[in-house]
């Protein structure tokens, strides 16, 4: 420690921190401007100046290294009136009634300390108003030159946008390309307004600007990454969105969902009263009639039909202990294992790869170790648009000479800064991977430490491997063989080495496959079980790794612990039988349905007649059933098309709970607003029904707080994971007692002892899904920056503004090939069905592949995908779709 | 369409990006106390779009960049050390450096280790020519003691200080010298890869640097393997764009790496941390110069030149008001009247109101304090510098709030903008003194803020623009209080 003296007083502080760093340490503030605690300082303000002993100037705290037995003063009259005298140089240039703007900012605070709100001189400038972009308002009059904008769209978002323009007092910041903002690389992450301490940049979120009188901390209700915000509300609405700065994840970063994408909440289609159907109609009726509806037309079916007819599907925007509480009413009140959720669609290859193969299904590492690794592979993923706080760390990262190798068909914003981008032909990672492995193999390159000492049948795999070399597979996937192997001497011997992948790998019928020739190359390279290294799924959806882990799946109970081994466990638990006989997964729920062995379905938080494949499949099951509830806050496109029930949810923030993202980290929900109109908590629904049902007394729970507990008994590893922890901070399981810490990094010990672990050998087979002359070109489905899954959330947000309807992405040379021009409405056929959507003309996708988002339901891509599934858990293959294009002349 | 390798926020920056140079007028600050000479030229200096400050022709004043004409060179000090060749016309050739006593240094700086080099560098107590005046060795020795890979070792000639016109003579004359001291610089410190940063007014040194780097890598003095050692070191030459700013070196390093080009706060130093975060030695032209004749002569005959804390000789740079304008080599020690009256010859015409020594940003020297000595530290108890050692005298023609006006007009235009005291603060003094200057009576009010502006421009700045800028305006409140009082009422 560092022994100093501050106006007078000593102190001991921790060292190899700035001088304003210690101060704030011991609450002696002094006024900056350019100060960001997420920013490289520059000390260009010149307010936080201070006067050390001994040293002829003064000096700026934020750039000066504190340094032992240093006198510093921090408001001597000499060093208050520099202060003054340059917030009045400011002033001067600063309109008078931009200090009425919102919110209060740290200048106007500053003006105010010194006196200076009528020093205010600057003219407003129309030419410097930029009104172009759906959720930022630009006034540069207001702009004080910190370059907060700049630094913070380089150094964080890495997006280069924000650009210091001519010199001096001349000096102007304007977006790169000299384009209005709408028009620039901007990706609305809103991080350059979040820190502007001069209301040069102001969020549009609410209009007219109000400041929020509250603000709650919680955590996003978009993708995996598990970003924590603080929700500004006012007058029982929400009003804005920040970032968190000590957030685990997402450290002061957010995205545009988390910004801006929130409005869903107050969207004028929000229902929040039940209703029930009476032909095309939809009939508003009480809470307790609707519970008691669809009480007894589940009764009747279990009847009628046995409770294997009924299924229950869990929501991966519901929290943990509703997620549980809805596998529990699965198993217990209807006495089935018909129980899933979306993760069905999406990482159920990986949960299944990875418990085979490494004994838990879930991201090895955590998102810190992105600064650790030296090395990062992003496989099938597309994380700047999609997981965008983990992208864009991955893109620092890059930057700051980690090596970047990307693999994925489309040439996303990643491989921009990737040392190699193996551009692949869809459907073709597993000879790509196995490609790796054979270089990995055969150039030695492997960790001698691992193999063979560590490896079951090393020779078996050696064999296997021999023949399956990166010149084979250059002609199958389209990629130079000498860059595969490239990308495996890399991820070999530049270690640690960071996996992440995505749905890239997993929607393909060789999805479990593709995630075990991830893990094999892991093992390979010793890169499992070590800082900086891992196989790590990003998970699409808030909350999917937790619905899934709470047992929202057909072979899984919470905890991720098979049926047929923890029955016991569970049945005394929840005092009540369980099933034994294997559950129907969301695929064999629909297939059953339409041969008419399925009967009811209750589905929370979930559009499957938009997202599942093959929409006329999935439309003929759901009408073939009896009952179709949905619970949701919006009437989605299930309900619209089949439903029988409406039960209205409310949102996460007008909820608690805790949600686990993609690193397991489990973090709490809290309530920022009153539930919308009648709406209730998905869990509170669960209850009343399990109520109506006669079984109210193993649902009987005051809170999610009560939920949760309940959880900690019955899941080992999270038993340490108590509220009040939660409350200072997120935690990561396994976290089995009240004092573990948490783990960050799984199966350290893999490769100690006489552990021995085995290779998965991988047959290629590939999909049947193949292009033809009639289908000559290959699509790709999957979300996009501004496009979330189904759109229920992203497209009744401002976020809608910015990418209103799906387009299909199509290469410059197709678009030549097939006559179609960029924005003009095109017909796609597949096998399976035709739609119409508009082009547009795109660099990032590859000739003879296609790219479209699925969310809008009047384009409503999911026509045309295939029936084709993953061999093991029967995940659609969503990425690949042979399909024919014509353009339409007009519509 | 995506915008980010787009840099041309960057070159906006410069004032003189893609600028026809050929038949421009100057308007620095030798050619304003000079407007009277020619005042038809110096008005379409003044109207000129984008302004261009100091062609280096400042013994020509008000100057043309078409005005191709010499000035006079001088040697008077006891033995020439800077001006050895240039007095007799130049090293144009390899060959001709060879002859006249080049490479002499770099062979003994060859036959000795790295830290010797230094040794002799810090013994004959040589300091930057560039302004801030720090020790040469020291600053080396900082830089051959970090541990890096890769190292770097800079030239300053963006002689960006109107009145200063040396480093052009040096890159024009003899550029194999500043060559050679960037190698034992590079050898001393341990840097393989070196730049020259020379400023787009001088085309002509630019044309000479460039045809001697050539030549230099021909003859084995940069490349691999110099002179038959296992050393190897080249330099390629950056050429600027319009930034008076781009002299102070951390915005130098910011202009060669294709940043934005403002100034870096400090610490961390360039010696430690500069182009590309690697430890970097910029010296300006001058400084350089000097080496390759202490290597050679030793630091003892250096050390016997000059006085007690400022070694070794000067070349002072006089501007056109002289009656004899021109370069004179001088020792450090010798009276700044002897400069301006045996020298310079006194005045052309009219009598002497003031001497801005060593650039505009630095202080103003009253006639009555000619006694002083041409010295660092004599200098600075007057509150002047030695700085680039341009001395451009004024007469009765330029009233003080004049000099001002242009000194503050000349910053702010200058100015990077990065820091507010520089970025708001200078253009706020030029328009009070525009106005006074204008006929108007500054007030009460308006004296505060000169003297609030200046004091955070002399405790805030972030770079020594804004300093020089505040010394510039002690030195009128310290030396010319009665001329300055009636501009306030």
């Amino acid at each position: 420690m560092l022994h100093v003296t501050i106006n007078g007083r000593p102190h001991e502080v921790a060292p190899g921190q700035s001088i304003l760093a210690a101060l704030r340490s011991t609450a002696d503030t002094v006024p900056t401007l350019c100060d960001d605690p997420r920013l490289a300082p520059i000390g260009n303000c010149r307010l936080c100046l201070v006067e050390i002993e001994g040293q002829p100037h003064p000096v700026a705290a934020c750039t000066t290294l504190l340094s032992d037995g240093a006198k510093i003063l921090t408001h001597t009259p000499q060093l208050e009136k520099l202060r003054r005298t340059q917030l009045r140089l400011l002033a001067l240039h600063y309109p008078a009634d931009a200090l009425a703007s919102v919110p209060q900012s740290d200048f106007h605070r500053l003006l105010q300390v010194y006196g200076l709100e009528n020093d205010l001189a600057g003219q407003a400038r129309p030419e410097l108003v930029d009104d172009s972009h759906p959720c930022i308002h630009v006034d540069m009059a207001r702009c004080i030159h910190c370059m907060r904008c700049v630094r913070i769209c380089n150094e964080v978002a890495g997006r280069f946008v924000w650009r210091a323009w001519n010199r001096g007092d001349r000096t102007e910041i304007r977006p790169a390309g000299g384009v209005i903002l709408r028009d620039s690389d901007c990706v609305s992450c809103g991080a350059c307004v979040d820190t502007c301490p001069s209301n040069a940049l102001q969020d549009k979120t609410v209009s007219p600007p109000v400041a929020a009188s509250r603000e709650i901390r919680t955590v996003c209700s978009y993708c995996g990454t598990g970003c924590e915000l603080h929700v500004g509300t006012r007058d029982n609405r929400l009003v804005s969105a920040r970032p968190v700065l000590d957030a685990p994840v997402n450290k002061g970063h957010l995205c545009v969902k988390g910004r801006y994408g929130w409005d869903f909440v107050h969207a004028p289609d929000r229902v929040t009263q039940p209703m029930i159907r009476t032909g095309d109609d939809w009939k508003v009726v009480t809470w307790n009639d609707a519970a008691e509806f669809v009480g007894q037309r589940l009764r009747q079916i279990i009847d009628g039909h046995g409770p294997d007819a009924v299924g229950i599907l869990g929501s991966a925007r519901a929290t943990n202990e509703e997620n549980y509480l809805a596998q529990k009413f699965a198993r217990v009140v209807v006495g089935s294992n018909n129980v899933d959720c979306c993760a069905r669609v999406c990482h159920a290859p990986t949960a299944a790869g990875m418990k085979l193969m490494l004994g838990t299904g879930a991201a090895t590492n955590s998102f810190d170790d992105i600064e650790l690794a030296r090395t990062i592979m992003v496989c099938g993923a597309n994380p700047t648009e999609n997981h965008p706080i983990v992208g864009d760390r991955i893109k620092q990262a890059a930057l700051r000479g980690a090596e970047l190798i990307v693999i994925d068909p489309r040439r996303i914003d990643l491989a921009e800064h990737a040392r190699l981008h193996l551009q692949l032909r869809p459907g073709t990672n597993v000879p790509l991977l196995n490609a790796m492995a054979h270089t990995i193999v055969t150039e030695g390159l492997f960790d001698a430490a691992v193999v063979p000492e560590h490896i079951e049948g090393w020779d078996e795999f050696q064999h296997f491997i021999a023949d399956r070399s990166p010149e084979r597979a250059a002609d199958i996937c389209g990629v130079d063989a000498e860059a595969i192997r490239q990308a495996a001497r890399i991820y070999a011997t530049r270690r640690p080495a960071m996996c992440f992948h995505g749905l890239g790998v997993t929607e393909h019928i060789q999805g479990t496959e593709g995630v075990m020739c991830l893990v094999n190359l892991a093992l390979l390279t010793g890169n499992i079980g070590r800082p900086g290294a891992g196989i790590n799924p990003l998970r699409g959806q808030n909350n999917v790794q937790g619905a899934a882990h709470m047992g929202c799946d057909p072979g899984l109970l919470t905890g991720s612990a098979p049926v047929g081994e923890h029955r016991p466990r569970f049945e005394a638990a929840w005092k009540s039988p369980i099933p034994s006989r294997p559950g129907l997964n969301l695929m064999q729920m629909m297939d059953a349905a339409r041969h008419g062995a399925f009967k009811a379905l209750w589905a929370i938080g979930y559009d499957i007649a938009l997202t599942n494949p093959n929409a006329a499949d999935t439309l003929e099951a759901l009408r073939s059933l009896d009952l179709l509830v949905v619970q949701d806050l919006f009437l989605n496109e299930t309900a619209r098309l089949a439903a029988t029930v409406f039960l209205p949810a409310c949102s996460s923030f007008e909820k608690d709970g805790t949600f686990m993202n993609s690193e397991r980290r489990v973090q709490r929900v809290r309530k920022a607003i009153e539930p919308m109109g009648e709406s209730l908590n998905d869990w509170e629904i669960v209850v009343r029904i399990a109520q109506v049902m006669g079984e109210g007394d193993r649902f009987s729970y005051r809170c999610a707080e009560d939920i949760w507990n309940e959880i900690r008994e019955v899941w080992p590893a999270g038993a340490g994971i108590t509220y009040r922890r939660l409350d200072i901070a997120g935690l990561q399981w396994p976290c089995p007692t009240e004092d573990h810490p948490g783990t960050s990094v799984l199966h350290t010990g893999i490769f100690s002892g006489d552990n021995r672990v085995r290779l998965r050998q991988v047959e290629f087979s590939p999909t049947p899904e193949r292009t033809s002359d009639e289908f000559p070109l290959l699509l790709v489905t999957g979300r996009a920056l501004y496009q979330f899954n189904a759109g229920t959330m992203s497209n009744r947000s401002r976020t809608a503004l910015l990418q209103p309807v799906d387009v299909l992405r199509i290469s410059p040379a197709d678009a030549e090939r097939f006559g179609i021009e960029d924005g003009q409405p095109v017909r796609v056929r597949s096998r399976y069905g035709e739609i119409t959507v508009g082009a547009r003309l795109s660099h990032d996708v590859r000739t003879g592949d296609l790219y479209a988002t699925f969310q809008s339901p009047e384009v409503f891509v999911n026509r045309i995908t295939s029936r084709n599934r993953d061999h093991y858990v029967q995940t659609p293959e969503y990425k690949v779709t042979a399909v024919r294009i014509e353009p339409i002349e007009s519509l | 369409m995506t915008y980010a390798h787009d840099r041309s926020d960057v070159e906006s920056f410069y004032s003189l990006a893609g600028v026809d140079l050929s038949k421009v007028h100057c308007q620095g600050t030798a050619c304003f106390v000079a407007r009277h000479r020619n005042s038809s030229r110096w008005r379409e200096a003044a109207s000129q779009s984008p302004p261009v400050y100091c062609l280096g022709k400042c013994y020509a004043a008000p100057a043309t960049s078409e005005d191709q004409s010499r000035p006079r060179i001088e040697v008077r000090s006891r033995v020439p050390v800077v001006l050895e060749r240039i007095v007799k016309g130049g090293a144009p050739t390899l060959d001709a450096y060879l002859r006249g006593g080049g490479l002499a240094g770099l062979h003994a700086a060859l036959t000795r280790k790295p830290g010797e080099i230094i040794d002799e560098l810090e013994a004959s107590e040589l300091k930057g020519r560039g302004g801030a005046g720090f020790s040469t060795g020291a600053k080396w020795r900082v830089a051959a003691r970090q541990e890096s890979p890769e190292k770097h070792v800079v030239a300053n000639l963006d002689e960006g200080d109107p009145g200063a016109y040396i480093d052009r003579f040096i890159a024009e004359d003899d550029p194999y010298c500043l060559i050679e001291g960037m190698v034992i610089a590079a050898r001393a410190v341990g840097a393989a890869r070196g730049w020259i940063y020379a400023r787009c007014e001088y085309p002509q040194a630019i044309q000479s640097l460039t045809r001697a780097i050539e030549a230099a890598r021909a003859g084995e003095l940069l490349g691999p393997r110099i002179a038959g050692t296992d050393f190897s070191f080249d330099i390629e030459l950056i050429v600027g764009r319009g930034s008076y700013e781009c002299g102070e070196e951390t915005a130098l390093l910011n202009s060669i790496e294709g940043q934005r080009p403002v100034a870096r706060a400090r610490p961390p130093y360039v010696a430690e941390q500069g182009l590309w975060s690697m430890p970097t030695v910029v010296n300006n032209a001058e400084t350089l110069a000097n080496v390759p004749w202490i290597l050679r002569h030793g630091a003892e005959e250096y050390r016997s030149l000059g006085i007690p804390g400022s070694r070794g000789t000067k070349v002072v740079s006089l501007n056109s008001l002289f009656r004899r304008p021109g370069l004179y080599e001088v020792e450090f020690g010798v009276p700044l009247r002897e400069i301006v009256e045996d020298l310079g010859g006194g005045l052309r015409s009219g009598t002497l109101r003031g001497l801005l020594v060593g650039g505009p940003l630095a202080g103003i020297v009253p006639p009555d304090l000619l006694g002083t000595l041409f010295g660092f530290d004599e200098l600075r108890a007057i509150g002047a510098s030695v700085g680039h050692g341009g001395l451009i005298a004024f007469d009765e023609n330029t009233s003080i709030a004049e000099v001002v006006r242009h000194v503050f007009a000349f910053g702010a235009y200058e100015s990077c903008g990065n820091c507010t005291p520089c970025r708001l603060g200078a253009p706020r003094i030029e328009a009070i003194f525009a106005s006074i200057v204008a006929g108007q009576s500054g007030t009460h009010l308006q004296e505060i803020e000169w003297r609030d502006i200046t004091a955070a421009l002399k405790l805030a700045s972030l770079c020594g623009l804004g300093v020089g800028l505040a010394e510039f305006a002690e030195s009128v409140d310290r030396h010319y209080a009665q001329e300055l009082r009636p501009c306030f009422t």
